[in-house]
């Protein structure tokens, strides 16, 4: 699973690091600091979430396909 | 408070007749009454989008999606009321700088110029330092009511904690904490004062921290003054005006708008024994009330400006013409949550826009969560059961902010 972030349209709200610090790093103004997640296994319920949390709806989950 | 409807001006032609609702956003009695019944009922009985007579004339966003898609696009609605070459002619003609609410009154790019320098003071990495200081605030605002078995929730927490929690990072003089909450109610009296009068608010703002600015420039410690003046705003040094301007916009957003959060969250929770009951069995949901409250009453109303003639929800706009986000309406609007009307704790989607989307989204929200956090924890642990005194029922004012000005409780101490 991986998360995509339109991060110029971050505008600080910081929702996604309240769900998870950990998969949703924040740079020190308190923006997401990256563009793209890897979402190690376990925490594709806290990355949903996460996503869910935006306010501006910039967070985007991409489900494995790939699956047998 | 009474307040007196503002007369109705004429439809301009090109706004249809459907498009007409008569809503007083200052002075509807019902919304006075009981500011977010009056929004629900508004929500059902008028368009998403539509124009009233009322207050000059001017736009108002109720639905969810407009006051999103508004917000973002800042080129059609822009948050510069007035131009700024028209605002450096005006300063040209008064007798000293008139302090200007920086960021707020600027559209990208320039407003990140001024806001940057601000997110890292305001990020939640600096406002989570803060929280220790907050709850032992609040715990001594709470102790000392604890034993009268009543207050007013309003002038005994709600206006006093704000203002010692921006003294502190300001780093201004806790001693001379009357001042400020003189400043505050003064600010507060007359929330649709003429704009000269607004102009003196200002400058008395700024008279009372001067001194202190002054010291700082030379005397740099540990706070967000003595940072300010380290700043490089456009590749200049921070001059007095800018720091005018900062102070300004941090004392008028920092102290009018939290407070009036807590008096809606308070007041709901003491209309809620049962809501109460579970928060104490369980403080870990507090957190989650805290945003479910933020939705359930949302209590500003940012104003912008049409920027361009623009056709916005199938409705002709003109340039110069006034809308207000009614964030209150988006969050209650049953299109974007299921029983909108309900408090629910358990609630999936608590994704409201409180703190407005779009560039301008609230700088002090991740103070504001905190504040609003730490207070509902403290009262809930420190006082028994409270309830609303029905001999003296809450009242409020509504504008730009959605207010309580009164909030009477009871518990038996």
């Amino acid at each position: 699973m991986k998360i995509r972030i339109d991060k110029p349209a971050c505008v600080g709200n910081a929702r996604c690091a309240a769900v998870s610090a950990e998969l949703f790093p924040l740079d020190d103004d308190g923006y997401i600091a990256v563009s793209e997640i890897a979402v190690p296994p376990g925490m594709e319920q806290l990355a949903r979430r996460g996503a869910r949390a935006c306010p501006e709806r910039i967070i985007v989950i991409e489900e494995d396909v790939a699956k047998s | 408070m009474t307040a007196t409807l503002s007369p109705a001006v004429a439809r301009p032609a090109h706004v249809p007749e459907a498009a007409v609702y008569d809503f007083d956003m200052f002075a509807d009695p019902a919304y006075v009454a009981d500011p977010h019944a009056r929004v629900l009922d508004l929500l059902g009985k008028a368009p998403g989008v539509f124009w009233t007579p009322r207050n000059g004339g001017h736009w108002m966003l109720l639905s969810h999606e407009a006051i999103f898609n508004a917000a973002r696009d800042v080129e059609t609605f822009s948050s510069e009321l007035m131009p700024l070459d028209k605002v450096e002619q005006m300063q040209k003609m008064m007798p000293r700088h008139v302090p200007l609410p920086l960021p707020i009154c600027v559209d990208p790019p320039a407003h990140m110029k001024y806001r940057g320098p601000l997110n890292r003071v305001f990020g939640p990495k600096a406002i989570n330092d803060l929280k220790d200081s907050i709850r032992t605030l609040a715990g001594e605002l709470v102790d000392a009511i604890r034993p009268q078995g009543a207050c007013d929730f309003m002038s005994a927490v709600a206006e006093p904690l704000p203002v010692q929690v921006f003294l502190k990072m300001l780093g201004l003089p806790v001693a001379r904490m009357d001042d400020y909450r003189a400043l505050v109610r003064a600010h507060l009296s007359d929330p649709t004062p003429n704009p000269m009068d607004s102009v003196k608010k200002l400058w008395r703002i700024v008279d009372t921290i001067k001194d202190v600015l002054e010291d700082r420039r030379a005397n740099p410690q540990d706070d967000i003054i003595s940072l300010l003046w380290q700043l490089d705003i456009d590749g200049k040094p921070t001059t007095m005006d800018d720091m005018e301007n900062y102070c300004v916009v941090l004392f008028v957003a920092g102290l009018d708008t939290v407070m009036n959060g807590m008096g809606h969250g308070i007041r709901h929770l003491a209309q809620h024994p049962e809501l109460q009951q579970e928060l104490r069995a369980n403080p870990a949901l507090i957190g989650d009330a805290t945003e479910e409250l933020l939705r359930r009453y949302t209590f500003t109303v940012p104003p912008r400006i049409i920027g361009k003639d623009t056709v916005f929800a199938g409705l002709e706009m003109k340039r110069g013409e006034r809308a207000m986000l009614f964030l209150p309406a988006a969050d209650l609007d049953p299109k974007a949550f299921s029983h909108a009307e309900r408090f629910d704790l358990k609630r999936e989607n608590k994704t409201h826009i409180a703190f407005n989307a779009g560039p301008h989204r609230c700088l002090g929200s991740h103070l504001a969560r905190v504040e609003l956090q730490i207070v509902y924890e403290e009262m809930l642990k420190r006082l028994p059961l409270f309830r609303l005194d029905p001999a003296h029922p809450p009242s409020f004012h509504c504008g730009h902010v959605v207010g309580v000005d009164t909030l009477h409780l009871l518990w038996n101490p």
